[in-house]
């Protein structure tokens, strides 16, 4: 083909002609140097993903892919994250800690109630993904527990 | 004026919500299931909440979840859009008690309009015209006296029943007592009671509808009226407005009826007040919607009103942006998009592979859909809202033929040829099609097949 598309280009006086098609895109300069060739995919038929916004404030709701076998507490609400029952007490639980299946590792609080959410396995506390005092929000990821 | 506005609700509306917020300058709190992570919505907010599993009961539905959401993110007032929790006037309580502006009608209007027997009682009240009924009907007198009243043709319906089951229509006196003793045998077998009452039938009715508005300071307005009756199973397919056939007499009447109606109740913000027009010309007030309705845009487009800006503007005290009636100004017509079979109906969720929506002068498209999004099977099957404005019907209809043959969606099924169907139909286009047009429309196709 490329021998007959210089032809072309010879007979009329071209100095550049280019072909672009759904399978490919070449041009074929005169004098110069190299001819590109480049194949390119089907032209897409529909309309791109519209640009998104600024993303959203709030992680989304699956739990991180672990690469571990740490069971990963999710919160089943929307509320604000507590270590401790009250300012005035200790922690629930520490990292590194030993939690029994039902133990309490935390409050959520929401519309004015507190939440005791509770351990759904027993095993080491090996991290606490939540700053205290901090929005969750439903799904998001509280603790990373070792069984 | 508020500063963050939380859209309980997902979907092309929760974005048109979100839209306006912007141009108000308000922030904006979207709230999502997990089936949604993917959503528009959730992706166009200032901010996003996940508040729970799919189903829309532990989501959407989900109160206590929704008011967090707001409290974590310090949002001050709630757009509840249509559907879900927007008609919930214990919600409506809730927002308020938690300090949260309700961007909607007061909940005491809400719990009156949502009472069927206590609105009809309230709009007889207020000289609006409701459908003649009787209560339960308990013996031959009660029966022959309502008839009497009411006037032929009359429909028998069961007190417990439901979903268009166990009615009678009687076109004669003759005929009534055997219709009401069989009646109450029959809805006794299926409903395990055997009450009924009696209304006049509207043999075939129009669905015509009133946009109403109401700002706190006393002002009551009308923004006309929209045409719905191409309805599939009261499901509403394709709205209008003008009226193919009102005339400006009755549309008057219309029009009054609904603003005394929303001044006699105090009512505020948007609402609809939805009547049947009889094939005599009456009209009988029906119910009203005390929320926005999906089928806004079309009297958006005729009147030039942004309603959820106006809603915004009235939650917020401030009074109505106009104050003059509005005459429609061309043409609109809507076409709801769904994910669904053309021929079945059965819902068609799954992964959108190509999409191109319809533009160009007078075309507007409201949708939350997107090449690669995936329609979730837990909620509702509307995918996009065309609507189009042209400077009179005809044309109008030319442009949404034009539309309809545009549009491509791919990966799923739609009801596009169902639309086609009835956009090139020569009754619809004579403006000849009352509430059951749809069901001979597909009777047609299923005797011909």
């Amino acid at each position: 083909m490329a021998r007959g598309l210089a032809e072309i280009v010879a007979e009329h006086n071209l100095s550049e002609l280019i072909i672009d098609s759904k399978e490919l895109t070449l041009t074929v300069r005169r004098g110069g140097t190299a001819v590109a060739v480049q194949a390119l995919p089907p032209a897409p038929v529909y309309a791109p993903a519209p640009a998104l916004a600024p993303a959203a404030a709030g992680a989304p709701a699956a739990a991180p892919a672990v690469a571990d076998k740490s069971h990963v507490v999710t919160s089943p609400f929307v509320g604000t994250f507590y270590r401790r029952p009250n300012p005035d007490s200790p922690n629930y639980v520490a990292l590194q800690d030993k939690v029994d299946k039902g133990q309490v590792l935390c409050i959520i609080e929401a519309m004015k109630l507190m939440n005791e959410i509770e351990a759904d396995v027993a095993g080491t506390v090996l991290a606490i993904l939540v700053e205290d005092g901090s929005p969750v929000e439903y799904g998001q990821p509280l603790f990373k527990i070792a069984p | 004026m508020f500063k963050k506005v939380l859209i309980a609700n997902r979907g092309e509306i929760a974005l048109r919500v979100i839209r306006a917020c912007r141009e108000m300058g308000l922030q904006s709190v979207a709230v999502y299931s997990t089936a949604d992570a993917d959503a528009l919505h959730v992706k166009f907010a200032d901010q996003a909440v996940c508040i729970g599993p799919p189903p829309s009961r532990q989501s959407y539905l989900n109160v206590p979840m929704i008011i967090s959401a707001a409290e974590v993110t310090g949002a001050d007032a709630i757009h509840p859009g249509y559907g879900f929790l927007s008609e919930n006037a214990d919600f409506a309580e809730v927002c308020r008690k938690c300090g949260l502006t309700w961007i909607g009608p007061p909940p005491d209007a809400m719990r009156l309009m949502g009472d069927k027997i206590r609105a009809r009682a309230a709009m007889t009240a207020a000289g609006v015209p409701t459908l003649p009924g009787s209560s339960g009907l308990h013996d031959e007198v009660q029966v022959l006296e309502a008839a009497e009243r009411i006037g032929f043709p009359v429909i028998l319906k069961a007190t417990a029943g439901g979903g268009g089951r166990g009615m009678k229509i009687v076109w004669e006196k003759t005929k009534l007592i055997d219709a009401w003793s069989t009646g109450r045998t029959e809805a006794q077998a299926a409903f395990g009671n055997p009450e009924m009452y009696m209304e006049r039938y509207c043999e075939k009715p129009r669905h015509i509808e009133i946009q109403v508005v109401a700002d706190k300071h006393g002002h009551y307005m009308h923004l006309g009226e929209r045409e719905c009756s191409i309805q599939r199973r009261h499901q509403k397919v394709l709205e209008e407005s003008p009226s193919a056939v009102l005339d400006q007499a009755t549309r008057d009447k219309l029009t009054q009826a609904s603003v005394r109606a929303i001044e006699s109740i105090g009512y505020t913000n948007v609402g609809t007040m939805e009547y049947l027009l009889d094939s005599d010309g009456q009209f009988y007030f029906m119910e009203m919607n005390t929320r926005l309705q999906v089928e806004h845009p079309v009297t958006e487009l005729v009147t030039g009103i942004d309603l959820v800006r106006e809603q915004i503007r009235i939650a917020a005290g401030e009074p109505l942006s106009f104050t003059e009636a509005r005459p429609a100004r061309g043409h609109a017509i809507e076409l709801r998009v769904n994910a669904e079979d053309p021929v079945t109906f059965a819902p068609w969720p799954g992964k959108i592979t190509a999409l191109h929506m319809p533009g160009g002068l007078g075309v507007r498209v409201d949708t939350h859909v997107y090449a690669g999004y995936v329609v979730p099977s837990n909620y509702d099957s509307l995918l996009a809202k065309v609507i189009i404005h042209d400077v009179d019907r005809m044309a109008a209809l030319r442009r949404a033929r034009r539309c309809v043959d545009e549009m491509v969606i791919e990966g799923i099924r739609t009801n596009i040829p169902f639309l086609r169907r009835i956009i090139n139909n020569p009754d619809f286009i004579r403006g000849v099609f009352d509430t059951g047009f749809v069901a001979r429309l597909l009777a047609e196709r299923a005797s011909a097949a």
